[in-house]
C-alpha cells in the first residue's frame, strides 16, 4: 500500500488537505502527480483558526506544502485491487526481463540488473537509482547480502499471492 | 546514467510523465490568486509560465496582513505590486480569481 497510489486511487472522491500552513482544503481531487502535487475542485477552504471560509471553484496545491490527506475509507478497498493487478503485471515484466538479459548476455546491464531485480522483488524503489550507478563490485557486494536476506521472506510473499 | 537507461527504452512516455498536471494556459491573461509558502497573498493577470511554475503576472495586487496576526488576511487593504515574476518553489496554491467568494460557515449544519 503505497501513499501515492492510495492518492491516485482516491481520484474523483471528496478528501480534506490540511498544508502546512494550517489552512485546510475540501474538494473532490481531480488529478495528482508523484510530487504529491494536487488538483481539486468544488473546494472549501477553511483559515488555520477555523473560523473563515472561502469556496472556489478549482485549484492547485503544492504537494510539498501538505501535511497530510484525509480520504474516504472505501477507497482503501479498491487501492488493493489495483495493487494487485500491480504487482501482478511486476512479475511478468520480471520474468520477461529475466529471459532476455540471459539470452543478450549483457555484461554491463546484466550486472546492473541483478540489483533491479532484487529491488523489484523487494518491492523497494529506493533501489532503483543506484541500480545502473556503481561498479559491478559494488554491485555484486550488495546484491549478494540483499539477495540472501531477502529472498525467502520474499519469495514467501509471492507465493501467498 | 540509470535515467538515460529509462529514458531510452520509451522516452516519449518518460517526457510525458514529467508533464505538470496544471493546465496553465486555461488562466493565460485570466486573474489568478497565488498563495505564497511564508503566508503572503497575491492576484493578478497571468501573463506567463514555466514548467517549474514560475509565473508572470500583471496588475499583481498583494493582500496585506495584520503583524499580530500574520497569517489573517485583511482583504480590504492592499498594496500594488504591478508587474511581478513570482517564483515557482515559493507557490503553494494557485486558483482562479473568478468565483473565490467568502462565505459562510458551511460545516455548521452536522
Amino acid at each position: 500500500m503505497l501513499p501515492l497510489s492510495l492518492l491516485k486511487t482516491a481520484q474523483s472522491h471528496p478528501m480534506l488537505v490540511e498544508l502546512k500552513n494550517g489552512e485546510t482544503y475540501n474538494g473532490h481531487l481531480v488529478s495528482c502527480d508523484s510530487w504529491m502535487n494536487i488538483n481539486l475542485r468544488d473546494v472549501i477552504c477553511t483559515s488555520k483558526d477555523g473560523d473563515r471560509f472561502w469556496r472556489m471553484p478549482e485549484c492547485y496545491i503544492r504537494g510539498s506544502t501538505i501535511k497530510y490527506l484525509r480520504i474516504p475509507d472505501e477507497v482503501i478497498d479498491m487501492v488493493k485491487e489495483d495493487a494487485q493487478a500491480k504487482s501482478r503485471n511486476r512479475t511478468e515484466m520480471n520474468k520477461n526481463r529475466g529471459g532476455n538479459s540471459s539470452q543478450n548476455q549483457r555484461g554491463g546491464g546484466g550486472g546492473g540488473r541483478p540489483g533491479g531485480g532484487n529491488r523489484n522483488n523487494a518491492g523497494n524503489r529506493s533501489g532503483q537509482g543506484y541500480g545502473g550507478g556503481p561498479s559491478n563490485n559494488a554491485m555484486r557486494l550488495g546484491g549478494a547480502a540483499g539477495q540472501q536476506g531477502n529472498r525467502l521472506p520474499h519469495a514467501a510473499k509471492n507465493n501467498r499471492k | 546514467m540509470a535515467d538515460k537507461k529509462v529514458g531510452g527504452n520509451n522516452d516519449g512516455k518518460e517526457k510525458r510523465r514529467k508533464e505538470s498536471i496544471l493546465d496553465l494556459s486555461k488562466y493565460l491573461e485570466k486573474q489568478i490568486r497565488v498563495k505564497f509558502a511564508g503566508g503572503r497573498e497575491a492576484s493578478g493577470i497571468l501573463k506567463g509560465y514555466d514548467a517549474l511554475l514560475n509565473l508572470v503576472m500583471d496588475n499583481t495586487v498583494e493582500y496585506l496582513r495584520d503583524s499580530d496576526e500574520p497569517y489573517k488576511l485583511t482583504e480590504d487593504s492592499t498594496r500594488s505590486l504591478g508587474l511581478v515574476v513570482c517564483r515557482g518553489t515559493a507557490l503553494v496554491l494557485i486558483c482562479p480569481q473568478d468565483g473565490v467568494e467568502s462565505i459562510a460557515n458551511p460545516f455548521i449544519t452536522q
